[in-house]
């Protein structure tokens, strides 16, 4: 809640950024400054999307924007303006868990969990695209995710899981 | 890291507003398209701060067009989209292949063309295509437009022929010919998301003879701009095509190039990772020309 009220209240210049975030329509008056990451987590509380190297490389923030994935710590919430995002807080419904969600579960592609919500919402555009993914175009998919702990099989192999759930 | 808390974000939303915003404030802001890179260099503090003119916004910039003898790029394609453009893959697969390898998909959905351009790392994917391609850059401005062919739009390391007043808007490739062949190389530290350590874009024109009638070749990474490797050009124009001779022309493209060592490799790693680059690229062509029953 500081870093809300330092980025609501300490800024020389606001400007208004209004955009539709899992369906639900959010502005705010924010500094020029905020990345879309810290919009999301500090301004609207959604802190499923994490913020990881800061750099662009390692793909815990990735979210989608406009039907497409992008990482949120390389973007600017004013180029955001106007535009659709989808968190990893908008996949499950009506506490359905989301196919993919089941998959990473059953499948534990995760260990300790960090990078998740960005490799499940690259898998998410992934799967948007190419529904019937190879092996080797699902590590294609996701090489600007990392994960420091799996070693990646069983994120692999969830993600061929919930290609093959999304297609019942 | 440096925080960006006192600038300021110009946001137009078409062309016209934003050129008259770079008249007003020319030097004082810095142009910001998809900002894969500009950001980091922000927070990073190695690009001075500068309030930003953001241009993302500006959707008339996002087009893949077939023009009279070129195909035009709007500055804010994004490389997603040129990697799956049809008309590129058909007419100008260098930089199809080229885009496919700029980085994750994350970046290759927000990072445009004129953005890779405009930064100038020696080590931009999407340059050495552009250069064997013969491509113009189309800036304009409150005062007009100017056409400037890419090789003479990069004077040296990150020096541009581009006006503080000026937008890169366009960027015009011309259609490889029938009696063409290309390709793109890159070698980076891994498959995935890397940035280039020595890339190449190779494209000839075939003669009669089974022989290169025209050679062109370009390297990144391996100088302070793209660099055009002339003298394996030269060696390689309507010699006979045999093991020997291509491994000398792919030789001498040591003449041609000035690496350094950086935290990616060192420069003699460099050198040899350039002839090596260009004698597989050189045969691969070759050989898909085989397999095509010539």
């Amino acid at each position: 809640m500081a870093r809300k009220k330092q980025l609501l209240e300490t800024a020389e210049t606001y400007v208004s950024v209004s955009m539709k975030v899992n369906g639900v329509p959010c502005s705010a008056k924010i500094e020029p400054r905020t990345l879309l990451v810290h919009f999301l987590r500090d301004v609207l509380g959604l802190t499923g999307t994490h913020w990881g190297c800061d750099t662009g490389n390692c793909g815990a923030c990735t979210v989608i924007m406009n039907g497409k994935s992008v990482k949120s710590c390389n973007i600017f919430a004013v180029q955001a303006d106007g535009a659709e995002i989808i968190t990893i807080e908008g996949l499950a419904k009506d506490g359905q868990l989301h196919p993919i969600q089941e998959a990473f579960w059953e499948n534990h592609g995760l260990q300790c969990g960090f990078c998740t919500p960005g490799f499940i919402m690259q898998a998410y555009w992934l799967l948007q695209q190419n529904p019937n993914p190879t092996e080797e175009e699902v590590r294609r998919g996701i090489s600007g995710n990392i994960c420091r702990c799996t070693g990646y099989q069983n994120i692999v192999k969830a993600i061929l899981t919930a290609a093959e759930k999304m297609k019942r | 890291m440096n925080r960006l808390h006192d600038i300021e974000v110009y946001s137009p939303k078409t062309l016209e507003e934003a050129l008259e915003i770079l008249r007003r404030e020319g030097d004082r802001v810095k142009v910001i398209a998809g900002g894969t890179d500009l950001i980091i260099q922000m927070k990073d503090g190695i690009m001075p701060r500068k309030n930003l003119l953001n241009i993302y916004s500006i959707d008339e910039l996002r087009y893949i067009r077939m023009g009279n003898d070129s195909i035009r790029i709007g500055a804010l394609t994004s490389f997603t989209d040129i990697a799956s453009s049809a008309l590129i893959r058909n007419y100008a697969r260098i930089l199809a292949d080229a885009a496919n390898t700029i980085g994750s998909i994350q970046i290759m959905n927000k990072a445009s063309i004129g953005g890779n351009l405009v930064n100038a790392s020696p080590a931009a994917d999407s340059i050495p295509p552009l250069y064997v391609l013969d491509a113009v850059l189309v800036l304009r401005s409150v005062e007009g437009v100017r056409e400037v062919p890419i090789q003479s739009f990069y004077r040296g390391y990150k020096k541009l022929d581009i006006r503080s007043d000026e937008l890169l808007t366009e960027v015009r490739v011309r259609r490889m010919a029938e009696d063409e062949d290309g390709i793109f190389l890159k070698h980076g530290l891994r498959l995935g998301d890397a940035i280039s350590v020595v890339n190449a874009a190779l494209l000839v024109k075939w003669d009669g003879d089974d022989r290169f009638k025209d050679v062109k070749i370009a390297l990144g990474a391996v100088a302070p701009t793209v660099v055009r490797a002339r003298s394996c050009e030269e060696a390689l124009t309507g010699k006979e095509l045999n093991d020997s001779t291509i491994w000398d022309a792919a030789s001498k493209v040591v003449n041609d190039i000035s690496p350094i060592d950086d935290v990616r490799g060192t420069a003699e790693y460099r050198r040899e990772m350039s002839v090596n680059l260009l004698y597989i690229g050189l045969w691969e062509i070759i050989n898909k020309r085989n397999q095509a029953g010539w």
